[in-house]
């Protein structure tokens, strides 16, 4: 047996995230002791509706959250227990919708902070109703074997090592939620471990005391001795001392009381919790209180150390009277199911990784490009272009390389408003598209007739190159297998309106002496087709396919160029647009050759 | 709890119908000189001049003075202000008319489990404190006002008399409404007098303990919270009480001069036993410090800065229980950050640190500072199954 939470404790859990983890905790409880999760429902407004998952074992339950008690104890009229894991200043009316459900007679509050005036009003409320208020600053309530409510017992390794997978004979009351852990561990380390053990919080009037709890664990015949770890302050151990020392009393009662530092630390020094405040005249002190528990026949161990032997002791005396009998431990106990990361991190399973990636890495404070990080690339004064050189071919390129490459993006970060990307962002722009669509919008225009051609161009001028075509060779070639020449002819510029851009670039590269010899070549395709017709000249996109595949970058990598330059323009174009507040546009009649049928009649559906 | 200083006490006793003395706050003498030209009251009382600081025996110190006129204010304030007296200096000096009065009586509200308590005592000042036996009580239940008809019966039995008991019953109600609409956890008024002029009953002299988690339901607290231990805050203090104001979860600091045994442990309640255990092994604690409800590493790393930069500490003792759901290994993070930092800045020297600790990641948490040693620190680390302020003895055993 237990007291106050059991096997058929159903919980609706006040709360978000805080209460979330709190479920999470208590499902690997469950499942350690192979019982259904016992959280049935939760209460929080803003998540109404939703549900919220939680891992039991290796597979999820979806719990739902309701906006009101009201609600959740209708759908699940089993729930007979709440937790409240609201702010501070919501906590009361949580507590007091909890308390006035008729379902509920158990509410425990772990929100910290909570003034003292709506923590005695919730303890006295819950006192007139004849439910039990527990908290606030409660860790919660834990019976071995049987239920757990909150985080108390911690992680799972602790409730294993604690051995609260089955009862044991000490029932343990603490104002620390820390320490309630602790003692739970001695319990089980020196005797056969607990029975249940209720953190009632460290404030100075939690909402039900020692007594009360004590009287439970009297009239529980599982319970043979109770572990009170008190605190300075208030008047709480009194009271326990003088329930225990009324009349004689079938548990055992051992009791260690904080706060003896205070002797010796400068007058009006104080410390620990909101309840440990030692009264104007001594009273309430741990001495006193060590005092009046001893007093009314408790075992009091002199320090906390020699809590553990003294548990011993009275385990012993258990055994030897034959009150209790020795544990015998279960064969196996369920082990909670590792995730990923822990069995890789164990080197229990083998992952078939997803993806591959071989240019960066973000797994550190800080990305690294092709293995250098980017804050180094920046510190050593390295650029864009060398990024570019790092992601799109893996290698870190030359100053000069770098130089040509912000050329290149340079040169075609814009043409204008007509061309029909930035036609296309400013369309989409002025009807109300935002920047990544009215971008995308632009960028989709790339293709084989507007800007795209850059890595056909490459192709072919390389191919051609490769195998040591002539340009007459070359130009048959590309007429018999794949058509116009990628790279070559303008819609506007011409041998005589020549594209300044194209003679900017070639003459740079030109200047630094390198070995050019797909631009070489490129060029006298040009001499060839230009004399053929007036436009059929080397292009933007001819010149830098040309160029780039002379730096040796990849085939695939060199349209990328101009996507990149041209959305720097694209950007533009919508942010311009967006400045001047643009209006929806239109294309007007006259601007289109209506070439469909004339208005006819429509025949009868047959 | 959270002391208030007089001035903004008085200020609060005033707001809800409770006579007062006039009383101004200042900063410099000029100030008061400047006030002086614009308040009457200044120039006709007898004035009582106090170092508005948070610091006991006041009196002894020279920092109350009685009986003075408006000139005499100013010299005094002059006197007091910049004054150094331990860690304080005092800034503020609060001003006030003396009240000629014969007798003086005594009025509390406290707060009890069941309720609140309303005292009365027809003596004041010291007699009371002398003469407990005559402080009559009142309870109120959780929830509850007191009925006049109470009032006027606890105050006759406490032996007030005549037009007083009317009186005495009036201004208990009024600092009952003042203690539950502010969120008092106490309030003291001694001596309570009878102003000759009038025979009104007048708050002399007041003590104000709020409920500081209550502050989200009062905007206009606007006042700051005094120390409640006899001096002021140190900087450090201050430091993390400005961290722990912002943070999940919570991290305490308190500098206890002329200790050698520093402090570093985990939770509110484990932290005091650790004090407990220092204390009766015959050392002498440096500090009170403590961090829980898996507060962020980066917080625990500036306590541990704190903790490190404490002078003449010996031994470091970053105990604590078996956590609940505070990360050890995210916590101890933080906590070797902040030993590193020290270290580089020259501090630790001759400083053994001792460890104990268990819950959520322990073993990571435990292994990480096990590596220190690597480094060269002292340092001695202990698990879940060395019982929790065995380290204490362990690094006191030579005393």
């Amino acid at each position: 047996m237990s007291i106050l939470a059991n096997k058929d404790t159903r919980v609706v859990i006040q709360g978000g995230q805080a209460g979330v983890n709190a479920a999470r905790r208590m499902a690997e409880f469950c499942y350690l002791i192979k019982r259904p999760l016992n959280v049935e429902a939760f209460v929080y407004p803003p998540d109404a509706g939703k549900t919220n998952e939680i891992p039991y074992g290796s597979g999820l339950i979806a719990v739902p959250v309701y906006a009101t008690i009201a609600e959740a104890t209708k759908h699940h009229p089993t729930i007979n227990t709440s937790l409240v894991y609201i702010g501070a200043d919501r906590a009361m009316k949580a507590g007091l919708e909890a308390l006035d459900d008729p379902h509920i007679h158990l509410v425990s509050m772990i929100t910290e902070g909570v003034p003292e005036k709506d923590a005695k009003l919730l303890g006295a409320h819950a006192r007139k109703l004849g439910k039990v208020f527990n908290g606030p600053s409660s860790i919660g309530i834990i019976s071995a074997g049987a239920c757990r409510l909150g985080v108390i017992g911690g992680a799972f390794d602790n409730l294993v090592l604690s051995k609260l997978y089955r009862e044991g004979s000490f029932g343990v009351i603490t104002k620390s939620g820390g320490l309630s852990n602790e003692i739970i561990w001695i319990c089980s380390q020196f005797a056969d471990g607990i029975t249940t053990a209720i953190g009632i919080g460290g404030d100075a009037y939690p909402g039900t005391d020692y007594v009360t709890y004590l009287e439970m664990f009297e009239n529980d015949p599982q319970t043979k001795a109770v572990v009170i770890v008190g605190e300075m302050g208030g008047d709480l151990e009194e009271r326990a001392a003088e329930w225990y020392g009324a009349k004689k009393r079938r548990i055992k009662l051992i009791g260690v009381v904080s706060g003896f530092c205070q002797e010796s630390l400068p007058k009006g020094m104080k410390f620990g919790h909101a309840g440990a405040k030692e009264g104007m005249k001594g009273e309430g002190s741990a001495r006193s209180k060590s005092e009046a528990l001893q007093r009314a026949g408790a075992i009091v161990p002199p320090t906390f150390g020699a809590l553990g032997p003294a548990i011993k002791e009275v385990y012993q005396e258990l055994l030897k009277s034959g009150q209790v009998k020795e544990v015998v431990e279960p064969a196996s106990l369920p082990k909670l199911p590792k995730t990923v990361e822990e069995a890789m991190k164990a080197d229990e399973v083998i992952v078939t990784p997803l993806i591959r990636t071989t240019i960066s890495d973000d797994r550190g404070d800080e990305p690294c490009y092709d293995g250098y990080p980017a804050s180094e690339l920046i510190n050593k004064g390295y650029e864009i272009p060398h990024v570019i050189g790092l992601l799109w071919d893996k290698r870190l390129i030359s100053k000069q390389e770098a130089e040509i490459i912000k050329r290149i993006i340079m040169l075609s970060a814009d043409h204008g408003p007509c061309v029909s990307g930035a036609y296309a962002t400013i369309l989409a722009a002025c009807a109300g598209i935002g920047l990544s669509q009215a971008v995308a919008a632009g960028l989709i225009m790339i293709g084989p007739r507007f800007g795209g051609a850059v890595t056909d161009a490459g192709r072919w001028f390389k191919y051609a190159v490769d195998n040591k075509m002539s340009v007459d060779e070359f130009l048959a070639y590309m007429k018999k297998n794949v058509g116009p020449v990628p790279g070559i002819g303008h819609r506007v510029k011409s041998l005589r309106n020549p594209d300044k851009r194209v003679k900017e670039l070639v003459a740079y590269v030109k200047s630094l002496k390198i070995n050019t010899p797909c631009l070489d070549f490129a060029l006298q395709v040009e001499q060839v087709t230009a004399a053929k017709k007036d436009n059929l000249i080397l292009n933007v996109d001819g010149t830098m396919a040309a160029v780039l595949v002379d730096l040796g970058f990849p085939i695939d990598s060199l349209n990328g160029f101009f996507i990149l330059s041209r959305t720097i323009g694209l950007i533009g174009h919508w942010v311009d647009q967006k400045r001047q507040d643009s209006r929806l546009i239109r294309l007007f009649d006259y601007l289109v050759n209506y070439a469909a049928p004339k208005r006819r009649e429509v025949p009868p559906l047959k | 709890m959270a002391k208030v200083l007089e001035g903004p006490g008085m200020g609060l006793m005033k707001k809800w119908g409770i006579h007062v003395p006039n009383y101004v706050v200042v900063t410099s003498a000029e100030e008061l000189a400047k006030l002086g030209q614009v308040n009457d009251w200044l120039k006709r009382s007898k004035l009582v001049v106090k170092a508005h600081e948070a610091m006991g025996s006041r009196f002894k110190l020279g920092l109350v003075k009685v009986g003075l006129d408006l000139d005499g204010a100013v010299s005094a304030v002059k006197e007091m202000v910049g004054r150094q007296v331990g860690s304080i200096t005092v800034s503020q000096v609060i001003v006030s008319e003396m009240i000629p009065h014969k007798e003086e009586y005594y009025c509390a509200v406290k707060s009890v489990r069941e309720g609140n308590e309303i005292l009365v005592a027809n003596c004041g000042g010291i007699e009371v404190e002398s003469n407990w036996d005559r402080v009559k009580r009142l309870p109120v239940e959780v929830g509850q006002q007191p009925a006049l008809e109470a009032l006027e019966k606890v105050v006759k039995e406490a032996g007030f008399t005549g037009p007083l008991v009317k009186r005495m019953a009036d201004f208990a109600g009024k600092l009952f409404a003042c203690f539950d609409n502010e969120d008092a956890q106490y309030l003291e008024v001694n001596p309570v007098v009878a102003r000759e002029s009038d025979g009104e009953l007048v708050a002399l002299d007041a003590v104000t303990l709020l409920d500081a988690d209550a502050k989200f339901r009062h905007p206009d607290w606007n006042f700051q919270f005094a120390a409640e231990f006899g001096r002021a805050y140190t900087k450090n203090e201050l430091d993390i009480m400005a961290i722990d104001s912002k943070i999940k979860g919570s991290v305490k600091f308190i500098e206890i001069p002329g200790g050698d045994t520093a402090m570093l442990p985990a939770g509110g309640g484990a932290s005091v036993y650790y004090s407990d255990a220092v204390v009766a092994r015959g050392g002498k604690l440096a500090n009170y410090a403590e961090y829980s409800g898996d507060p962020p590493d980066w917080a625990v790393e500036a306590l541990t800065e704190k903790v490190c930069g404490l002078p003449g500490i010996k031994n470091i003792i970053v105990g604590g229980a078996i956590a609940n759901f505070t990360d050890v290994k995210k916590t101890f993070g933080g906590i070797i950050n902040g030993f590193r930092k020290a270290k580089a800045d020259g501090k630790l020297k001759g400083v053994k640190i001792w460890v104990r600790r268990g819950g959520p990641r322990e073993k990571e948490g435990l292994d990480a500072m096990r590596a220190l040693r690597d480094e060269g620190f002292d340092i001695e680390v202990f698990d879940r199954y060395t019982p929790l302020t065995d380290i204490v003895d362990k690094a006191l055993a030579g005393k």
